[in-house]
C-alpha cells in the first residue's frame, strides 16, 4: 500500500467531514428494526442502526435533524433538514426514536416547593404525569433558555421544562420566585 | 440494587417472580425502570441471575407520583401493583453477546447486542443509571467468567425519613438537618466574643429600662406634679418650702442625664458592634476560604464561581447582622413591649384596649405586605446582577463587539436589562411606600383614639383619675411600642433569611472533598519517579468513562509523549497521576506507592504540571515564577526564567523582574504566559515533570528555546509532555497514543512510525501540512 494512498485517503477523509449530506424520502430508506431501532440506506451505504440527535434541541425540535452513526465515535451521515422532506411514515419513526432520546417533562403546574439546606424539593405535575424530584440550589440547576422560558436540572441530571413561566398563575410563579 | 436480602425485595418484583416461576435468591441484582420503550413513564425491572437476564415492563398507574432522587419515602412499587399489566421478556446470557447503556438527553437506554443486532431492553431515568451500570459490571464479569462481586453501595438514605441523600458522600438528609443546630452553630462563632457579647446586652437592656423611664419624666412627672404644684410629690423627693423651681431643675436635670446615659449607652454599644460583627464577618470568610481551598476541583466543575463567591462575601455578612442588629433585640423589644403594656394598663384600662385593639392590624398588615416587599428585593437583586454581567461581559469581549460592529445591539442590551432594573426600584419603592402609608395610618389612628378617649376623660371631670401629663404619658408608651412592633412583623423573615444563609455558608464548610488525604501516608523521600498505571478507568460522569482500563509504566527519568485527537483523556490523564481526580477503577503508583496513599504535600512536591490554561495570579512576575518556591533566591528565578525562555520578554519590559502582572498588572500575551508557568514548573524542580499542551501557544522560535531547556530539565526526572504538534515530542524516548480512552498504540518513534496507524498518520499529515505551506511561502 503507498504512502500516496493512504494520504488520499486521509484527504477524502477531511472532505467528508465538511460535506453536508441531506437526507430525504429520495435518497434515504429508514427501518424500523427488530430491537426496536432504525437502519438506513443511503447512496448504496447501508447502517444497521442509526441515532437520530436534534440539532437545536431547545428552539426547534423537528427541523435539522443529523442522522448519526451509534459507534464510540459517533459520525453524522447526514442532515432531515425537515420532516416534510421524509415520508408520513418515516417521519414517525424518526420521531419515536426520538423520543427514546430526549426525555424533559414539560411541568404544566407547581404544586410545592420548599427550599432546605442547599437542595430545592419540586413537587409538580407534568404532561407526563406528576413528578417530585430534587435540584441544588447553588449549582447551575435552572437554566434560562429565554425570558420565559425555564429548564430545570435536578441531581442526577435529570430534565423538566417550563415553556412559559407566563402561564403559570400567579401564586405558582411566586413559589418559582427564587429561581428566576 | 442487591437481591441478597430477601426483605428488601421489592413487593411487586417478587409477586412477580412467584407468578413467572423464579426464586428471589436465584437474583444476583435488579433494578427497577421508570420508562417504558415509547418513552413514557412507566414501570419494570431488570433481573440479572447467573445465566438470563429478565426484562419486565408495565403500564405505569394513572396519577402515580414520580418520584426522582432526594424523594423516594416510600419505595416506589412497595405494594403490588395490580393494574398494572406485565410484560416479560426473557434472555439467557449465551445469546445476550453485549450489554451497555446509551446516554440520551434525560434518560438512557439499554441495549443489548448480537452479532450486527441491536435490541433496545429497557429505558429509564438517570435516577437508575448508577444501579444500571452496577449491573453492567456483574453482566461483565459472568462473561468473562469471573468471580462475581457485586459492587457495594454506600448507604443512600437517611435513616429518619427514608429519603435519599442528595449527596451520598455527605449524608446531610436537608429535610431532617436540624434548623436548631445551625443557630448553634453560628453562636460558635460569637464564642471568642461572649465578654463583647454580654457587655452588648446588658446596654441595650440598660437602654430599654432607660427609654421606659422616660415617658414618665416628660409626662407625668412634668405636668402631674410639678407644673400642677403637687406638695406631696416634693415632701416625697425631699424639697421643702414648696419650692417648685428646684423640682423643676432636678427634674430636667434627671431628664438631661437620661438622655446623656441613653447617649453613652448607644455609642458603647456602637463601637462594640463594630468590633464583634467585623471581627465574627472574618471567621467565618476564612473557614468558608480555607474550607473551599480543600475541596477537589470537582466541587468547582459543578457550580457557579460567582454564586460561590456571592457566599463567602454577602452571607456572612447578612448572618452577623443578624446576630447583631436582629438577635439581641428580641428580649429586648419583647421586654419593651410587655412592660409597656402592663405599664399602660396600669394607667388606664379602657384606654390600653383602644390602643392595642389595632395592634393585630398592623400585625396583619406587615405580614401580608413584607413578603411581597422581600420577593421584589430579590428581583431588584437579579435585575442588578443582569446589569453587572452585561457590563462584564461588554468588557471582556470588547474586542469582539468593536470588530463585529456591534455596539449599538449591546448598548440596546443594555438598555433592556437597565430598564428592568429600574421597573424593579419603582416596584419597591411604590411598595415601600404604600406600606408605610397604611402602616402609618393604623398607627395614627391608634393614637387619634387615645386622644381622643383620654381628653374625653379629662373634660369629663377627671372621674377616671387621667391628667393631662398622664395622657402624654401614655401617649408616649404608645409611640414607644410602635419600633418594637415594626420590629416583630419583620424578625420572621429576617432569621429565615439569615438562616438560609447560614445554611449555604455551612454547606461549603461541610462539603467533603472527594480526593481525600490519606490519614497516616506513607513517605516518599527520595522519589525516583517511576510511574505505573494499572488497569485505571475514570470518567466524570457515571457510565462515561473517558479512561478505560489503561494500563501504563513510565520508567524514572524517562520522557515519555502522549498523542491523540482532542477529547482523547490525555490531560485526565495527568490529572489523575496528580491526583486532581481519584481513579474509579485501578491503580497510579509512585515509586510503587499508591498515589492515594501520599500526603497532599509530598505528592504536589513532586508532581508539576504545566497545563494549556495557565492562570497568572495577582502580584509580580518573580512573584508568579517563585509561587511553589516562595525561598527562592532572585538568582535562581532568573535561571528559571532563563530555562523556560522567559527572561527576554521579561526584560523588555520596563520593571523587570518587578513589572506586576495578573488581574491589576501588564496583560501577558498566552505565549508568555505559558513561559511564566514554565519557570514555575522549573523552580519547582519536581521530579515529575507534566508538560500539557506547554509550548501549544508559543511560535515556533521560542518553542524550539524552550524545547532545548526542557531538554536539561528532563535530565534526572520523568516527563509526560503532551502534545498535539508532533515536533514537540521529537525528544521523547517513548510514545503513547490515547484514542478514545484507550492506549492504541505504543512505542518509539521508529516503532510508531512502522506501524502505520494513527501516529503515523498524524506526524504524515503534519509533515505534508509544513510541505504544503513551504510550497505557498
Amino acid at each position: 500500500m503507498s504512502e500516496e494512498f493512504q494520504l488520499s485517503q486521509m484527504e477524502q477523509e477531511t472532505d467528508e467531514m465538511l460535506r453536508i449530506r441531506y437526507l430525504n424520502k429520495d435518497n434515504a430508506v429508514f427501518k424500523k428494526t427488530e430491537g426496536g431501532f432504525l437502519s438506513l440506506k443511503t447512496e448504496g451505504e447501508y447502517y444497521p442502526r442509526v441515532q437520530i440527535v436534534r440539532m437545536f434541541p431547545f428552539m426547534n425540535t423537528t427541523e435539522l435533524l443529523s442522522v448519526r452513526t451509534t459507534d464510540e465515535r459517533s459520525k453524522e451521515i447526514g442532515i432531515v433538514e425537515k420532516l416534510i422532506d421524509v415520508t408520513e411514515e418515516t417521519a414517525s419513526l424518526l420521531e419515536e426514536q426520538m423520543n427514546m432520546h430526549y426525555f424533559t417533562p414539560v411541568i404544566t403546574r407547581i404544586l410545592n416547593i420548599k427550599d432546605e439546606y442547599g437542595y430545592a424539593y419540586f413537587h409538580v405535575e407534568t404532561n407526563h404525569g406528576p413528578c417530585r424530584f430534587t435540584i441544588q440550589m447553588g449549582g447551575n440547576a435552572v437554566v434560562h433558555l429565554s425570558e420565559t422560558r425555564i429548564l430545570i436540572m435536578d441531581i442526577d441530571e435529570n430534565r423538566f421544562e417550563i415553556p412559559d413561566i407566563m402561564k403559570l398563575t400567579a401564586g405558582e410563579r411566586k413559589k418559582l420566585d427564587l429561581f428566576l | 440494587m442487591k437481591a441478597k436480602d430477601p426483605n428488601k425485595i421489592n413487593k411487586t418484583l417478587e409477586q412477580l417472580l412467584l407468578r413467572d416461576g423464579m426464586k428471589t435468591e436465584e437474583i444476583l441484582l435488579y433494578f427497577p425502570v421508570d420508562l417504558t420503550k415509547e418513552g413514557l413513564f412507566g414501570e419494570g425491572f431488570v433481573v440479572l441471575t447467573t445465566d438470563s437476564l429478565w426484562i419486565y415492563e408495565g403500564q405505569a398507574e394513572e396519577h402515580k407520583v414520580h418520584d426522582y432522587k432526594g424523594y423516594e419515602a416510600e419505595l416506589s412499587a412497595e405494594v403490588w401493583a395490580e393494574t398494572a399489566e406485565w410484560e416479560l421478556k426473557k434472555y439467557t446470557l449465551t445469546d445476550l453477546e453485549r450489554l451497555w447503556i446509551e446516554n440520551g438527553v434525560g434518560c438512557n437506554l439499554l441495549i443489548a447486542g448480537t452479532g450486527e443486532e441491536e435490541v433496545c431492553l429497557a429505558m429509564f431515568t438517570h435516577l437508575y443509571k448508577r444501579d444500571a451500570s452496577d449491573l453492567l459490571k456483574v453482566f461483565e464479569q459472568l462473561k468473562r467468567g469471573d468471580e462475581i462481586r457485586v459492587p457495594e453501595r454506600k448507604e443512600e438514605r437517611c435513616p429518619k425519613c427514608g429519603r435519599m441523600y442528595p449527596d451520598e458522600v455527605r449524608k446531610i438528609c436537608p429535610h431532617c438537618a436540624d434548623r436548631k443546630s445551625v443557630l448553634f452553630r453560628v453562636m460558635g462563632y460569637f464564642k471568642p466574643y461572649k465578654v463583647h457579647f454580654a457587655v452588648m446586652f446588658l446596654c441595650t437592656l440598660a437602654t430599654a429600662a432607660l427609654n421606659l423611664v422616660w415617658p414618665y419624666l416628660n409626662g407625668a412627672v412634668l405636668y402631674d406634679k410639678v407644673l400642677a404644684r403637687n406638695e406631696e410629690f416634693l415632701r416625697q423627693i425631699g424639697i421643702e418650702n414648696g419650692d417648685f423651681v428646684v423640682a423643676l431643675l432636678m427634674l430636667v436635670l434627671t431628664m438631661a442625664m437620661t438622655k446623656i446615659t441613653l447617649l453613652l449607652l448607644q455609642i458603647a454599644q456602637g463601637v462594640l458592634t463594630a468590633k464583634m460583627v467585623v471581627n465574627v464577618v472574618r471567621d467565618m470568610k476564612q473557614s468558608v476560604f480555607r474550607n473551599m481551598a480543600r475541596l477537589s476541583i470537582s466541587f468547582y466543575r459543578s457550580r457557579q464561581t460567582g454564586g460561590l463567591m456571592t457566599r463567602v462575601m454577602s452571607d456572612a455578612d447578612r448572618i452577623t447582622g443578624f446576630f447583631v442588629d436582629g438577635a439581641p433585640y428580641v428580649l429586648i423589644h419583647g421586654f419593651t413591649i410587655i412592660v409597656s403594656v402592663v405599664v399602660m394598663f396600669r394607667i388606664n384600662v379602657v384606654m390600653t384596649l383602644v390602643a392595642i385593639a389595632l395592634f393585630p392590624v398592623l400585625v396583619a398588615v406587615s405580614m401580608y405586605l413584607r413578603p411581597k416587599i422581600w420577593i421584589m428585593y430579590g428581583r431588584r437583586h437579579r435585575a442588578e446582577r443582569s446589569v453587572n454581567s452585561t457590563v462584564n461581559d461588554n468588557l471582556s469581549g470588547s474586542r469582539v463587539v468593536k470588530s463585529f460592529g456591534q455596539e449599538r445591539r449591546e448598548t440596546e442590551r443594555f438598555t433592556g436589562s437597565n430598564a428592568r432594573l429600574r421597573d424593579a426600584e419603582i416596584a419597591i419603592a411604590y411598595r415601600q411606600n404604600y406600606f408605610q402609608v397604611v402602616y402609618g395610618a393604623t398607627q395614627s389612628f391608634a393614637t387619634l383614639g387615645v386622644w381622643i378617649i383620654g381628653a374625653y376623660m379629662i373634660l369629663s371631670g377627671n372621674t377616671a383619675g387621667m391628667d393631662l401629663g398622664l395622657l402624654i404619658t401614655f401617649l408616649s408608651y404608645v409611640g414607644q411600642l410602635e419600633g418594637p412592633m415594626n420590629f416583630f412583623s419583620r424578625i420572621h423573615n429576617w432569621w429565615a433569611d439569615s438562616m438560609s444563609s447560614a445554611q449555604r455558608i455551612f454547606e461549603i464548610i461541610d462539603a467533603v472533598p472527594e480526593v481525600r488525604e490519606a490519614e497516616h501516608p506513607v513517605p516518599l523521600d527520595a522519589p525516583e519517579g517511576d510511574i505505573v498505571l494499572e488497569n485505571v478507568t475514570f470518567g466524570y460522569e457515571v457510565n462515561r468513562p473517558v479512561l478505560k482500563d489503561v494500563s501504563l509504566h513510565i520508567p524514572a527519568g524517562s520522557m515519555i509523549g502522549i498523542v491523540g485527537r482532542s477529547g482523547a483523556g490525555k490531560t485526565t490523564l495527568v490529572n489523575l497521576i496528580s491526583r486532581m481526580y481519584d481513579v474509579q477503577e485501578g491503580s497510579i503508583r509512585i515509586d510503587g506507592i499508591d498515589v492515594k496513599d501520599l500526603s497532599f504535600e509530598q505528592l504536589r512536591k513532586n508532581v508539576a504540571m504545566v497545563s494549556q490554561d495557565t492562570y497568572i495570579f495577582m502580584g509580580t512576575v518573580a512573584e508568579n515564577i517563585a509561587y511553589a518556591n516562595p525561598q527562592a533566591s532572585y538568582k535562581e528565578i532568573v535561571q528559571a526564567a532563563k530555562l523556560a525562555g522567559a527572561h527576554e520578554f521579561i526584560m523588555r519590559m520596563p520593571d523587570g523582574y518587578d513589572t506586576r502582572i495578573g488581574a491589576s498588572g501588564r496583560e501577558l500575551s498566552g505565549g508568555e504566559k505559558q513561559r511564566v508557568s514554565i519557570a514555575r514548573a522549573i523552580l519547582a524542580n519536581p521530579k515529575i515533570l507534566i508538560l500539557d499542551e506547554a509550548t501549544a501557544s508559543v511560535d515556533t522560535e521560542t518553542e524550539r528555546v524552550i524545547q532545548k531547556s526542557i531538554g536539561y530539565l528532563v535530565k534526572g526526572r520523568t516527563t509526560i509532555s503532551i502534545a498535539h504538534r508532533l515536533s514537540t515530542l521529537r525528544d521523547a524516548d517513548y510514545l503513547v497514543v490515547i484514542d478514545n480512552g484507550r492506549i492504541t498504540e505504543r512505542g518509539t518513534h521508529e516503532e510508531l512510525h512502522e506501524l502505520k496507524g494513527t501516529y503515523y498518520k498524524l506526524s504524515e499529515l503534519q509533515t505534508k501540512a509544513l510541505a504544503l505551506k513551504s510550497e505557498i511561502f
